[in-house]
C-alpha cells in the first residue's frame, strides 16, 4: 500500500477523511469540523461514550500527514483489523447497531450535540459488541430542529429490521442492494398488510410514505421542535425495534446440522479431537471459518485467543452465533452471513468503496470443514477452482475436511443429479490442492471415509 | 419529478414527516397518561381498602 493513502469509502463528509499511513488507519479532522469538533471533546460526550464502550477510542495527533491545507488535527483511532458491512451482519447485529446509534443519539442530546448521520457504514462489531466508528458523525444541536438524520435511520436500519421481521426473509440481499438503505415507498410496498397494526410500522413506514408522495417540492424548513418531541420520537424508534425478531423456530438448511445429524455425537467428538490436534501448533494472528454454521469449530480457535472470522451463507445460523457471542464479555468470533460460492462484491463509488470480501477474508489459518462437497457437487465449482478459492483466503495453514463421494452427505447432494464435475475423489482432490499447497498431516475421522487435512501454503 | 428531487436536501424533506409523527405520539402519550391517572385512581382505592381487609381479618 502507498505511504499515504485516501481510504476509498471515506469521501462524502467534508468535515474530514480516513486515510492510511506508516502501517496505521488515521482520521483528519477539517477547519470547517474544528468548532463541532472542539465541542465534541470538551462537552464530556466523547469521554461518556467511550467509556460505555459506544464509540471509538482516539488519541490527537499535531502531525499534518498528507500536507493537507484544510487540516485542524489527525486522530489515531483505536484500530479495528477487519471491517465488515451491513449486508454480511445478521438480523441481530444490524439491531443491535440501530440501538447503538439511538442510544448514542439520546446521549449527545443530553450533552447539547446531535448525529448528523445514521448509516450502519459508521458502525463496526468490535470483540463481539458493536461500536461506533465515525467521530466526525456529530454536530450542534439546535433543539427547534427535528433530526436531520431520521430518514436515513429509518432507510437503513429500521426498514430493512422491519422487512426480515415481518417477512421472515434474509435481509443482506436487499441491503447489499440498496447501499443508502431501503426507500420508504420500496417498504410500504413489501411489508404485508397485516404489518400496518403495528404502531411504528404504521407511523414510519406507511404514514411517511403517504406524506413523502404528497409533499414532493415542499422542503417544508419552517418546523418548530422541541427536545421533548424528539426524545419521544427516538424513544418510540428504540421501542419498536427493540420488539422486532426473526423467528428463529424456522428450520434453516443447516441451523440443526450438528444437532440432529446422524453423524453427531461420535463423528464430531472425533473429528473435534483431531481438529485440536492439527490446529495446537499453528501459529496464526487471524482466522477464517469457512461454512462455519453454528461456529463449534470456529470457539476452538477462539478459545486460542485468535480472532476468527465465521462465515456461513445460512443467516439464521450466522444469528444464533452472534447472540450466543454477544452474551459473552468479549468474543473473538465474528460471525457474518457470506456465501462463499457468491462473497460480497466490491461495490460503491468506482466499486472502491466497500471491498471485496475476498480482500478482507484473507487470514492466517482457514478451517474448511465439510464444505468442499457443496462446493463440488452442489454448486458445480470443479475442484481446482475450490482450491485456488481456499488458496486465496490462505496465508499460511488451511484445515480442511474432505467428504467422499459415499458418505451418506454426499450421496443426498447427488441424489437428483448427475451433471456435478468428476472425478470427485482423494486423489482428485490431493492433485488439485498439491498446486497452492504441501500436505503437512492427514486424518481419517474414525466410523467415517472423511479425511482432516493439515496443509501449508506453498 | 425524481429529478426535481435530486436537489432538495434529503434530511429537510424528513421534517414535515417528524412533526406529524411526534404529534400522534404526543397525542397517544397523552391518552395513556390520562389513562393511567384513571386506572392509578381505581387502583389507589383498592389499595386504600387493603388495610382495612386485612385489620379486619
Amino acid at each position: 500500500m502507498a505511504e499515504y493513502q485516501h481510504h476509498p469509502a471515506s469521501f462524502r463528509d467534508p468535515s474530514g477523511f480516513i486515510f492510511f499511513a506508516k502501517g496505521n488507519y488515521y482520521r483528519q479532522v477539517n477547519q470547517s469540523y474544528a468548532t463541532d469538533f472542539e465541542r465534541l471533546m470538551s462537552s464530556g460526550l466523547y469521554e461518556s461514550l467511550v467509556k460505555k464502550k459506544l464509540l471509538i477510542a482516539h488519541e490527537i495527533s499535531e502531525e499534518n500527514f498528507g500536507h493537507s491545507t484544510d487540516w485542524y488535527k489527525t486522530l489515531i483511532p483505536q484500530q479495528i483489523s477487519f471491517i465488515s458491512y451491513p449486508y454480511e451482519w445478521c438480523f441481530d447485529a444490524l439491531k443491535d447497531a440501530a440501538l447503538l446509534t439511538l442510544s448514542i443519539l439520546k446521549i449527545s442530546i443530553d450533552h447539547g450535540m446531535i448525529l448528523k448521520d445514521a448509516t450502519p457504514f459508521n458502525v463496526q462489531f468490535y470483540k463481539g459488541k458493536p461500536i461506533f466508528i465515525d467521530s466526525l458523525s456529530f454536530e450542534k444541536y439546535d433543539e427547534l430542529k427535528p433530526w436531520i438524520a431520521y430518514r436515513q435511520f429509518c432507510e437503513c436500519f429500521l426498514f430493512p429490521l422491519f422487512i426480515g421481521h415481518y417477512l421472515k426473509t434474509d435481509i443482506q440481499k436487499l441491503l447489499s442492494i440498496y447501499l443508502d438503505g431501503i426507500p420508504v415507498s420500496i417498504t410500504a410496498k413489501l411489508l404485508p398488510a397485516k404489518s400496518k397494526l403495528n404502531l411504528g410500522v404504521w407511523l414510519h413506514v406507511f404514514l411517511q410514505n403517504s406524506i413523502a408522495a404528497k409533499n414532493k417540492s415542499s422542503a417544508s424548513n419552517n418546523v418548530h421542535f422541541s427536545k421533548q418531541k424528539l426524545t419521544r420520537l427516538i424513544d418510540h424508534l428504540e421501542n419498536s425495534i427493540k420488539g422486532l425478531r426473526i423467528d428463529s423456530s424456522i428450520k434453516s438448511t443447516w441451523n440443526n446440522y450438528y444437532d440432529e445429524t446422524i453423524l453427531s455425537s461420535q463423528y464430531l467428538n472425533e473429528k473435534e479431537k483431531i481438529f485440536r490436534e492439527l490446529t495446537e501448533d499453528v501459529e496464526a494472528d487471524s482466522a477464517l471459518d469457512l461454512g462455519c454454521n453454528n461456529g463449534y469449530f470456529s470457539e476452538i480457535i477462539a478459545g486460542q485467543n485468535v480472532p476468527i472470522i465465521a462465515i456461513d451463507f445460512d443467516s439464521q445460523c450466522i444469528n444464533q452465533l452472534y447472540l450466543s457471542e454477544k452474551n459473552k464479555s468479549s468474543s473473538n468470533i465474528l460471525p457474518l452471513c457470506i456465501d462463499l460460492s457468491n462473497p460480497s462484491p466490491g461495490v460503491g463509488f468506482r466499486n472502491a468503496e466497500r471491498s471485496p470480501f475476498e480482500d478482507r477474508g484473507k487470514s492466517d489459518l482457514v478451517i474448511a470443514l465439510a464444505i468442499v462437497h457443496h462446493l463440488v457437487l452442489s454448486k458445480n465449482i470443479p475442484l481446482p477452482d475450490v482450491a485456488r478459492l481456499m488458496s486465496d483466503f490462505t496465508k499460511r495453514t488451511i484445515i480442511i475436511e474432505f467428504v467422499p463421494l459415499n458418505d451418506p452427505k454426499s450421496q443426498q447432494l447427488i441424489s437428483n443429479k448427475t451433471n456435478y464435475h468428476q472425478p470427485y475423489d482423494v486423489n482428485a482432490f490431493e492433485i488439485a490442492f498439491s498446486k497452492y499447497f504441501k500436505l503437512e498431516r492427514k486424518e481419517v475421522i474414525t466410523g467415517t471415509e472423511r479425511i482432516l487435512y493439515r496443509m501449508g501454503k506453498v | 419529478m425524481r429529478f426535481l428531487l435530486l436537489y432538495i436536501d434529503p434530511g429537510s424533506g424528513s421534517y414535515l414527516v417528524q412533526m406529524i409523527i411526534a404529534g400522534v405520539l404526543a397525542g397517544l402519550f397523552y391518552f395513556k397518561n390520562a389513562w393511567l391517572k384513571i386506572k392509578s385512581f381505581f387502583s389507589r382505592n383498592k389499595k386504600t381498602d387493603l388495610p382495612k381487609d386485612q385489620s379486619n381479618g
